[in-house]
């Protein structure tokens, strides 16, 4: 779709999950990221949505994805209220998220929610006069960080279809993972999974990816993956995952990238990483001319200031 | 040994065409047994079905919010309401795309658990029905809600 029919499809509209995205919208908001992008160094002020205010409910904390989302807000001229943690704030005294939403969407254009149950933002958005982005709902969906991935994914290769991408990490739990590998599924992708046996991927994924023809190779350890993969998404592995420590200990020495590890694949393959590492992606990868994970969390702004845009903006000036 | 006494219903109700297994979950769904005296059978041959599960209720009839929840077991569970010995109406129960209002999400940490909100399920594919939350995105089949019938809001 163009410009226009672009800002026609999603003035207005609540970004709930990744799964209300078919594959026209998520190249519409690809496509229109492109003109937010600063190609290195910081994002140009463009003023396309002065006078309005995004509100920032933040019922847990997620530092990175309050400031991107502010970021993006601010560059595009509007302003930006709201709370970091729900403890500053009366929303946890007993009122029902329904109603706090009604009142907080009389005092903005747009919200960002970010809360630890799963289903809070698709409720939320039932409930709010203005549009509403889920910034993060439990360990359901966290839609713009797929947006921003997949875009990632396509300045860095220069493309969606054709690739052979693997995950890595924590593959049964893992949010990021699940909402990329369903979003890649509307492109011709081959997925392939790296992880420890305990953290495999869920069935219902797994034969989802398998009945579309894309199934790559499911291995245990890096070492396994096929040469000529160009994209490794790299993921945390939680402690808490291990009722045994031990266990734990194993699992992050086995799942751990170092510029060796990476030296078979080549020099053309991308490395992408959720942010924050602990130590699942070793500092000499940083080196490495794949390594795109900084640049991802930047994407991040710049695909937030194109989807604010979209819903909030006008199209003609465009 | 059943004679034909048994099968015989004054007044009441027969849910017919259960998908074999369904029984035990209709009996839980209809809270049974109440009323007069019940009869399940489970794995019975059918006609139409190969096997079935099958019920009759002597002296109960159901309401619409019992039927919304039966229907959710099969794709043709029929029931008959019967007065006086005889079929007085019949219906076969369809199960709806959208679910409103009837079923509780087994996720423990979905917002429709902390909130009052009315719940809805998407059916997903053919049958045996899966049913997605649209609140969550979880699924579940029918067997696995366990707690008290949620009441109807509509
Ligand atoms: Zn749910």
């Amino acid at each position: 779709m163009d410009v226009t029919e672009a800002h026609r499809a999603f003035r207005g509209r609540s970004v709930i999950s990744a799964e209300d995205f078919h594959k026209e919208d998520l190249l519409a908001v690809l496509d229109a990221a492109r003109r937010f992008d600063p190609e290195g160094g910081s994002h140009q002020y463009e003023p396309l949505l002065q006078g309005r205010i995004l509100a920032t409910l933040f019922h847990e904390p997620s530092t990175r994805t309050r400031l991107s989302f502010e970021a993006a807000m601010l560059r595009l001229g509007g302003q930006v209220l709201g709370f970091a943690e729900p403890h500053q704030t009366s929303f946890s005294k007993g009122e029902s998220l329904a109603d706090a939403i009604r009142v907080v969407a009389s005092y903005c254009d747009v919200i960002v929610l970010r809360h630890p149950m799963e289903g809070a933002a698709r409720l939320a958005s039932e409930s709010s006069e203005v549009p509403v982005l889920n910034g993060g709902d439990g360990s359901n969906q966290h839609p713009t960080q797929t947006l921003l991935d997949l875009y990632t994914i396509r300045k860095s290769t220069g493309r969606l279809d054709g690739l052979k991408v693997a995950f890595m990490g924590d593959l049964r739990y893992g949010r990021t993972v699940h909402s990329l590998a369903n979003a890649l599924l509307n492109f011709d992708v081959q997925l392939s999974f790296v992880g420890p046996e305990s953290l495999r991927l869920p069935d219902v994924l797994r034969q989802r990816v398998e009945a579309a023809g894309r199934l790559g190779s499911e291995v245990s350890s890096v070492e396994e993956l096929d040469e000529d993969i160009d994209v490794l998404y790299a993921t945390r592995i939680q402690k808490e995952r291990f009722p045994d420590p031990l266990d734990y200990e194993r699992v992050r020495s086995a799942y751990r990238l170092t510029r060796a590890s990476l030296d078979r694949f080549g020099d053309d393959l991308k490395i992408l990483h959720p942010l924050p590492r602990v130590d699942e992606v070793a500092m000499d990868v940083d080196l490495h001319p794949g390594a795109v994970y900084f640049e991802q969390a930047r994407n991040g702004v710049t695909v937030r200031m194109a989807l604010l845009h979209l819903i909030l903006g006008e199209g003609a000036d465009a | 040994m059943r004679g034909p006494k048994d099968f015989r219903l004054s007044d009441g109700t027969v849910i017919d065409h259960l998908p074999v297994g369904t029984a035990a979950r209709a009996l839980e769904v209809l809270n049974l047994p109440r009323g007069g005296p019940v009869t399940v059978g489970m794995n019975v041959p059918s006609t139409t079905f190969g096997r079935k599960d099958i019920i009759r209720v002597e002296g109960v009839e159901l309401s619409k919010s019992e039927l919304d929840r039966l229907a959710l077991l099969g794709q043709r569970v029929t029931v008959s309401l019967v007065r006086d010995g005889d079929v007085a109406h019949k219906v076969v129960l369809e199960t709806p795309l959208e679910v409103e209002g009837i079923l509780r999400c087994p996720n423990p940490t979905c917002i429709t658990n902390q909130e009052e909100v009315v719940t809805v399920f998407h059916r997903i594919g053919d049958f045996p029905y899966r049913f997605r939350c649209h609140h969550c995105e979880r699924t579940r089949s029918i067997h696995e809600e366990t707690e008290e019938a949620l009441p109807t809001r509509r």
